[in-house]
């Protein structure tokens, strides 16, 4: 199969260099250095693997949604640290426990996405109603767990490398979302699962008729998306050494602007990996400008509305048509 | 391929920009502060302080700057492409100070110099600014209670929940001081009001209904103070009552006025804003900061320093605003 360049990802990746090079022009060398490249390399990682969440649940149709990713990526945080504290020192092994913290995480993000999906595939509750419910469910027991205050985790040397040193030029936490990012795009590509869920997606009706197991397929997206929340709450320990059951409560709807912006269809049936990822880095690169050029964060806010509508523009906007209509 | 061609043109002018950029000489040092939000009352009189730093001292720039939402994650990706951009100092005023560990740690090994406001718990800090010590500054509450009280009857405190720290110590400094009067009875202490100011309100009732007698109450979290003043209009015992504790003015001013509040006290963030950039300025030129110097600016002329919970220090003015009713309209926040 070949790899197609559409008009999505034709949009993206154009955004994407004219920020870089508009970030030269305006700013200087200082934006294009390796610091700063790294910099805002090592910031996609949090929201780049909410966003890939929220595109698995819109592409599974249906008004497939997941609202609960940062709440349920602060609670394997939460969760992790303090089951992994009371039994494992960390002065002692911070390999084991670095890796114990990662596993129990996992563990959490794989309970809470399990949830997400029998609510959604077997209750048959609307998604956006559902993963509602467990974000405040998620975010609940999370400030019960800590009372509401957070948790510094202190140095670790091995969670604290992965978040913030780079490995061969490149950070490893961010390498770790290419790593994902590429997992699920061949899945989505070339598996069997991936070419259902978007039947499923595109058509549900269809698919049933087809045999598709449409419960199955839901159950074990909700399930990814819980996976990959929890990676980023991994992420996220290891970025700021503490947890919070409050960090990053403005993401949830970053996550879905990123997603949309990638051409992911609201609707369901149609999404690709590359465009979430070029999306992402876009939009962190464009809030790393703003920053360097003093611009207030309000406006960051309107640009990323601005840039929203230009893509949608664009993509609903055919110029050798609109053309041939002009002529008449 | 249009598509490809314009990759191409801009993968080569990108290439050219990367060979050909000059290098823009840095002039002045730039200091940057850092608040949790932008747009909030407290945070737009701390800009005043900052700007005036920079305007009276042209040696640096300064410049104030925050997220638009109160979020640590984005108040986190701000001070992040600071440190990116390599400024000078940055002042920050942690959202939540252990979420800031990491990305503080980074800007401290890139040289640039940090100072905290509001964060005595920080570790990867070099100057921590308090505006006062929070154990004294209870006790004055206390000691205006007892003496709009008589030294004589019950009082009560209010925090804005049992996890602020500084609330839960400024409750005790009150209680501490109390002991000083055999008379005054502590009845019900550390209500939490959650920052809620209708919160504030029904526990401030169901205090006056157990205990009509009662005649002081010390506020914790800034709203506390409204929604006491609230319950005890309510009751009409804005004669009979003592209440003081910490607030803003433009929130509290009908209360002052009605007498339902009887005194208020905070800092002010504009002297905070600007003792930020000046220290972070004395730091930039490798002035040492000890104990006992004087900044310049009233509550910090002879301020207290102690070993910080990292490498740094803390240091502490006595730099509270008492206001009451005669004089809290002068205070535009």
């Amino acid at each position: 199969m070949q790899f197609r360049v559409d008009r999505q990802l034709g949009f993206l990746a154009t955004v994407n260099i004219a920020v870089l090079v508009g970030g030269g022009l305006l700013v200087g060398a200082s934006f294009l250095d390796i610091y700063n490249l790294q910099s805002m390399a090592s910031q996609v990682p949090e929201l780049g693997l909410l966003a890939l969440g929220v595109m698995l649940a819109m592409i599974s149709g249906n008004g497939g949604i997941d609202l609960s990713g940062i709440a349920l990526a602060n609670l394997s945080g939460v969760f992790a640290y303090i089951v992994v504290r009371d039994h494992v020192s960390v002065d002692d092994a911070p390999l084991l426990f670095s890796w114990a913290f990662a596993g129990v995480a996992l563990l959490v993000g794989l309970a809470g996405g399990m949830l997400n999906g029998l609510l959604v595939a077997r209750a048959g509750l609307t998604p956006i109603i559902a993963t509602l419910g467990t974000q405040l469910f998620f975010t609940g027991l999370a400030v019960a767990l800590t009372n509401g205050s957070a948790l510094g985790l202190g140095y670790i040397e091995p969670l604290d490398n992965f978040g913030n040193t780079p490995m061969l030029g490149v950070p490893q936490c961010f390498a770790l979302f290419l790593v994902v990012a590429l997992i699920l795009g061949v899945v989505l590509r070339f598996s069997p699962f991936g070419l259902r869920l978007m039947l499923l997606g595109s058509n549900a009706k269809a698919a049933r008729f087809a045999g598709i197991p449409e419960k199955r397929i839901l159950f074990l997206t909700y399930t990814a998306c819980g996976l990959f929340a929890s990676v980023a709450g991994i992420v996220i320990a290891a970025r700021t050494s503490s947890v919070k059951w409050d960090y990053g409560s403005s993401y949830v709807l970053i996550a879905i602007l990123i997603a949309v912006m990638a051409g992911v269809r609201p609707e369901g049936g149609y999404g690709r990996v590359i465009c979430v990822v070029l999306s992402a880095t876009a939009l962190q690169m464009l809030s790393s400008l703003f920053n360097f050029m003093d611009i207030s964060n309000f406006f960051r806010d309107l640009a990323w509305g601005v840039l929203l509508l230009a893509f949608l523009a664009q993509s609903g906007f055919d110029p050798k048509a609109w053309f041939r209509a002009l002529r008449g | 391929m249009t598509i490809i061609r314009k990759l191409a043109a801009c993968a080569v002018a990108l290439g050219a920009l990367g060979t050909a950029t000059a290098v823009i000489a840095e002039d002045k040092p730039t200091i940057v502060t850092v608040v949790k939000v932008t747009g909030e009352n407290w945070f737009t009189r701390m800009e005043e302080g900052v700007v005036a730093y920079g305007k009276d001292n042209a040696s640096v720039t300064t410049s104030q700057v925050g997220p638009a939402k109160a979020d640590a994650a984005q108040q986190a990706r701000l001070i992040e492409d600071l440190v990116a951009k390599k400024v000078s100092a940055i002042a920050v005023v942690p959202m939540d100070a252990s979420a800031l560990e990491g990305v503080l740690k980074r800007a401290g090994q890139r040289g640039i110099k940090v100072i905290t406001h509001e964060a005595d718990s920080m570790k990867n800090t070099m100057v921590d600014i308090e505006a006062f010590d929070n154990k004294v500054f209870g006790a004055r509450f206390n000691e205006k209670i007892a003496e709009c009280m008589g030294k004589s009857g019950k009082w009560t405190s209010f925090v804005g929940s049992l996890g602020s720290l500084t609330h839960v110590q400024w409750a005790d400094g009150g209680s501490e001081n109390a002991q000083k009067y055999p008379e005054m009875e502590l009845v019900s202490e550390k209500n939490e009001s959650f920052n809620d100011a209708n919160k504030a309100y029904e526990k401030a009732r169901e205090i006056l209904r157990k205990y009509p007698d009662i005649k002081g109450f010390q506020g914790g979290s800034a709203v506390d103070v409204i929604g006491i003043g609230r319950a005890v209009e309510e009751a009409g015992l804005q004669d009979k009552t003592c209440v003081f504790g910490i607030g803003l003015p433009k929130d509290t001013g009908s209360y002052l006025e009605s007498g339902a509040v009887d005194g208020i006290s905070f800092w002010d963030p504009k002297d905070a804003g600007f003792v930020m950039n000046k220290v972070a300025d004395m730091v930039l030129k490798g002035e040492e900061i000890k104990d006992g110097i004087d900044l310049g600016v009233p509550g910090y002329e002879k301020v207290t320093v102690k070993k910080g919970a990292g490498e740094g220090v803390i240091l502490v003015g006595q730099a509270w605003v008492d206001v009451n009713k005669s004089n809290y309209s002068r205070y535009p926040f």
